[in-house]
């Protein structure tokens, strides 16, 4: 056991240069410091390891030969980068500049961290393989490290966007900011006539796309009987579903804006469009997840095929349905492309109402993501950035809240029903 | 006579829903049809005074003189996929691999519906985050020109896809039946040997069918990448020069519809692009359908 201390201050210092060097390759501090420091740490890997090697081979005797080649060869990249460090071949003045005619330059700054990662990661291959041998559990030991530090970086790369959208906007945000119209090219006032205009446009997306994939689920799971039908519809929508949000908007501009303008009502019709697929996907899902016997008992007691779907499977699937209709709220609320063209202009005068509870249809209107869009073209210009962020949390919430709520409602009801 | 009435008006009445649901079941197939009427028939007019090959071949594309060549929106997205498909497997696979097989029960009942949720960040807000925090890093820590460039496109894009790589992979990897798993680990294979050689070649039918996807929705995807990659069409030089502004499909189509005049040459070529983007996307979608239709026929119930 004591043999293993070695490599494991090896590890030990190799993963603290690992992970520092790469924070100062986000961070960029200044290295005069820490440069020292890591020439310092990078003797000590490379001691350790150098150490380990030799204190093990009387023990495992020629065993010790399979270490292989690349051992030493880390083992001399190692002490060859402490050199370079100390005497001064890497210099704060290096620049590398624009290599092979890239459009960019690699300073020190960028240098050093970059090869004092890949220095460490070297040296925490080694040492592991030194710890648990070069077989098979070496192996998995290494795989799995790897796989448990990227799932890491991964989630907090995911947690940090989350947190610095809710950090940034909580600022902008106020009651004011909620419950007036912008002014001045969005430098002030708030963004009450986007929400109003995302409203009715992820509304009337939810009027067009429900009937058509909510039925299309129930004709293609309980009715149709032709496989060649099913499986060309499965097909369309599957192509439906891939079909990129921008030619979406290309077709709502060739064919909608020019029979009802650029309106409220194109850019609902499109966003449904949009929203078929999933929709009819989620749908289908809950239909397959009513058993067979209800639908036999419910035809057994005379009742026709439609009684049966409308009262009793329908009923029975009600969850399922309901998140899929929530999921095609979030995915209507989160399009930009489609509706560029036709539905949205960068207005601030509250939709109008036709008596007073319906919205005119052919009237253009703004909404949260395009809003947004503006905003960013407006960065460099005017002083957006702080309703930016506030925007960009608004509408975050918006899609994150629904699509949390379908979670909630499908782990609720899978709790609730057992057939 | 009553009664035969009423069943009658039954029948009508259960044979009118039933056409009725077949009329709105066949409507995603003609939205489908229509999609590609619209396209074809608004770019037909590129295609036939330009040439089809001059156009998909030509390497320049100048809108301001009328020179439209697709070849460096066509090098640009191409490059911008290959480096995002690499980001977003190194990032999401590994992280699927976790979910599946490595974390335990309880952070699993946590991280899975937290990554399903992020899949929904809007990809507005994706290129904002893009525009503020990447760009501005690459362009001070690169010494770029400007930071918009191939290379922002490609991280962001690569990122922004993670949540849907790694949902996907999950359920093919957890979709290989236990007795498989098991059957490795009582042969004396250890964890990793066991998923190497087992629940992974078991899933890579999946795994290929999130990639195919993931292919689509990265060359699909349109506001994150219109915000940073710089909207400037032309082939890098050189070719490997991913620290120069570029421009995509989904970007010029975006950055350039809304100033077109309708029906001019402009206008008729962005269709035309359009349409080789829904050609290539189609193409990507029926192949994941049909290897996803493999994997169900080759592990039945799964």
């Amino acid at each position: 056991m004591a043999l293993k201390i070695l490599p494991a201050v090896a590890f030990g210092t190799c993963a603290v240069l690992f992970i520092s060097s790469l924070i100062c390759l986000l961070v960029q501090p200044s290295l005069e410091l820490i440069a020292p420091l890591w020439a310092a740490l990078l003797t000590i890997a490379a001691a350790a390891l150098a150490a380990s090697i030799i204190s093990r081979r009387p023990a495992r005797g020629g065993k010790g030969q399979e270490t292989g080649l690349y051992i030493y060869l880390d083992l001399i990249l190692l002490a060859a980068l402490a050199l370079a460090i100390v005497a001064g071949f890497l210099s704060p003045d290096l620049v590398i500049k624009r290599p092979l005619g890239v459009g960019a330059s690699f300073r020190y700054e960028i240098v050093l961290p970059a090869l004092t990662a890949a220095a460490g990661v070297l040296g925490i291959k080694d040492s592991v393989n030194l710890i648990y041998g070069q077989g098979a559990k070496g192996r998995e030991a290494l795989v799995f490290l790897a796989i448990r530090f990227s799932a890491v970086l991964a989630l907090l790369l995911l947690g940090g966007i989350l947190f610095i959208i809710i950090y940034k906007g909580m600022g902008a945000i106020s009651w004011e900011f909620l419950t007036t119209p912008h002014r001045s090219l969005g430098q002030k006032g708030g963004i009450s006539t986007v929400i109003a205009g995302t409203f009715w446009m992820v509304l009337g997306a939810i009027v067009v796309s429900a009937p058509l994939g909510l039925g299309a689920a129930i004709y293609m799971h309980e009715y149709s009987k032709n496989p060649r039908l099913k499986r060309t519809i499965t097909i369309a929508v599957s192509c439906l579903n891939g079909v990129p949000s921008v030619v979406f908007g290309l077709f709502g501009l060739a064919f909608l804006v020019s029979t009802f303008g650029v309106s409220l009502l194109a850019g609902s019709i499109v966003l449904g469009l949009i929203n078929i697929p999933t929709i009819l996907l989620t749908c289908q899902e809950a239909l397959k997840s009513v058993p067979n016997s209800l639908r036999e008992g419910s035809l057994a007691l005379g009742a026709t095929k439609w009684q049966t779907i409308s009262r009793v499977v329908l009923p029975s699937a009600m969850p399922g349905i309901l998140t899929g209709l929530i999921m095609g709220v979030a995915k209507a609320s989160g399009e930009t492309a489609p509706i560029m063209w036709t539905a949205v202009t960068f207005t601030a005068t509250p939709v109008q109402m036709v008596y007073g509870i319906i919205p005119n249809v052919f009237q253009p209107v703004n909404n949260l993501d395009y809003h947004l869009l503006n905003l960013i073209y407006f960065l460099g210009a005017w002083d957006v950035e702080a309703n930016a962020w506030g925007t960009a949390l608004v509408l975050i919430s918006l899609v994150l809240g629904t699509n949390m709520l379908a979670i909630l409602v499908r782990n609720h009801y899978r709790r609730k029903i057992s057939w | 006579m009553g009664l035969q009435k009423i069943k009658l008006q039954r029948k009508f009445k259960e044979h009118f829903i039933e056409i009725t649901l077949l009329a709105i079941a066949v409507t995603s197939v003609m939205v489908m049809l229509l999609i590609f009427y619209f396209l074809i028939h608004e770019s037909l007019k590129a295609f036939i005074e330009l040439g089809a090959i001059p156009l998909l071949t030509g390497a320049k594309w100048h809108p301001a003189g009328d020179i439209y060549g697709l070849l460096p929106l066509i090098a640009n997205s191409l490059i911008i996929t290959i480096i995002a498909l690499f980001i977003n497997i190194l990032v999401g696979l590994p992280l699927a691999i976790f979910l599946a097989e490595l974390a335990g029960p309880r952070s699993k009942a946590v991280l899975k519906p937290a990554i399903e949720l992020l899949a929904g960040v809007p990809s507005i807000v994706y290129g904002f985050l893009g525009i503020i925090i990447l760009v501005s890093y690459l362009q001070d820590t690169f010494d770029m020109l400007t930071g918009r460039s191939i290379l922002a496109g490609s991280i962001l894009l690569g990122i922004m896809f993670v949540p849907y790589m790694t949902t996907i992979c999950e359920d093919a990897l957890r979709a290989v039946p236990g007795e498989f798993k098991e059957g490795s680990l009582a042969l004396g294979a250890n964890r990793w040997q066991t998923i190497r050689h087992v629940t992974i070649p078991a899933a890579s039918s999946g795994i290929t069918a999130a990639v195919i996807l993931n292919i689509g929705s990265i060359i699909g995807e349109t506001m994150a990448v219109l915000l940073v990659v710089g909207n400037v069409a032309r082939i890098p030089s050189p070719i490997f020069n991913i620290f120069t502004q570029g421009a995509t499909f989904t970007s010029v189509i975006a950055g350039e519809m809304g100033e077109v005049p309708r029906a001019s040459m402009h206008y008729h070529v962005l269709f035309a692009v359009g349409f080789v983007l829904l050609i290539i996307v189609s193409i990507l979608s029926i192949v994941a359908d049909l290897t996803r239709e493999r994997i169900r026929k080759k592990f039945g119930g799964y």
